[in-house]
């Protein structure tokens, strides 16, 4: 009996880890945002060449933007500043990031 | 020297104002077509481009030329994604320019990151 609650436990623990490595941290995202705002702080900033405003990423879906960073930094998305900045962002990184961003929806 | 006549030179004005103002209604976005042609974007992005589900991209206010880039790069298949390969390729140059236009009109919970960084 009191191996099984152990083992409970245990598992238990070890579920709630994982969800806790796997949520973003929207007040840790806050600092880790800073290098973003060289371009999407910007009102009005373009991409060159082509030429298309940077998106609006303030207030944008947490899954959409796990997704898209990820893209970014393996390469299947390609864009050579976003590829540079997705490699330098661990998954815990990416987590939080997307979960201040979506925190800012107006 | 033969002197251009009046009516000629009227005639050649009048055709190139015109080819010029349909060159303009093509390169921009009609709001009115662009939001019938939104339909099958709805299902995903919300009715109102505020997709509920977090794994899609909320679409209301975002840049029109953001969006015109997005679907003309799953049109070419630069930007990879099973979905929006199939509905982006359905669409004309005109069809993106129309969507991306009716997107960008509405209202908006989107910003930029101005003044939400730290020490601001």
């Amino acid at each position: 009996m009191s191996r099984t609650l152990l083992l409970a436990t245990l598992l238990a623990t070890a579920a709630f880890a994982g969800s806790a490595a796997a949520a973003g941290n929207a007040e840790a995202g806050r600092t880790k945002v800073y290098t973003c705002g060289g371009c999407h702080g910007v009102t009005g900033y373009k991409n060159a060449y082509p030429n298309y405003h940077v998106p609006r990423i303030a207030g944008q879906n947490a899954d959409y933007l796990i997704a898209a960073l990820k893209a970014y930094k393996t390469g299947d998305r390609e864009h050579p500043t976003m590829r540079a900045q997705g490699e330098s962002l661990s998954e815990q990184d990416i987590q939080d990031i997307a979960a201040y961003l979506s925190s800012l929806a107006q | 020297m033969q002197t251009m006549r009046p009516i000629r030179t009227l005639q050649i004005l009048g055709l190139i104002a015109a080819l010029a103002c349909s060159a303009a209604a093509a390169a921009s976005g009609n709001l009115e077509a662009g939001k019938q042609k939104s339909t099958p974007c709805q299902a995903c992005h919300g009715a109102d481009g505020n997709a509920t589900d977090p794994q899609y991209p909320r679409l209301a206010g975002q840049y029109r030329d953001y969006l015109e880039q997005a679907l003309k790069e799953y049109k070419s298949g630069k930007r990879k994604n099973a979905i929006m390969a199939g509905f982006a390729g359905s669409l004309s140059d005109q069809d993106v320019l129309d969507v991306a236009a009716y997107f960008s009109s509405l209202p908006s919970k989107l910003g930029d990151l101005h003044g939400h960084l730290q020490g601001q």
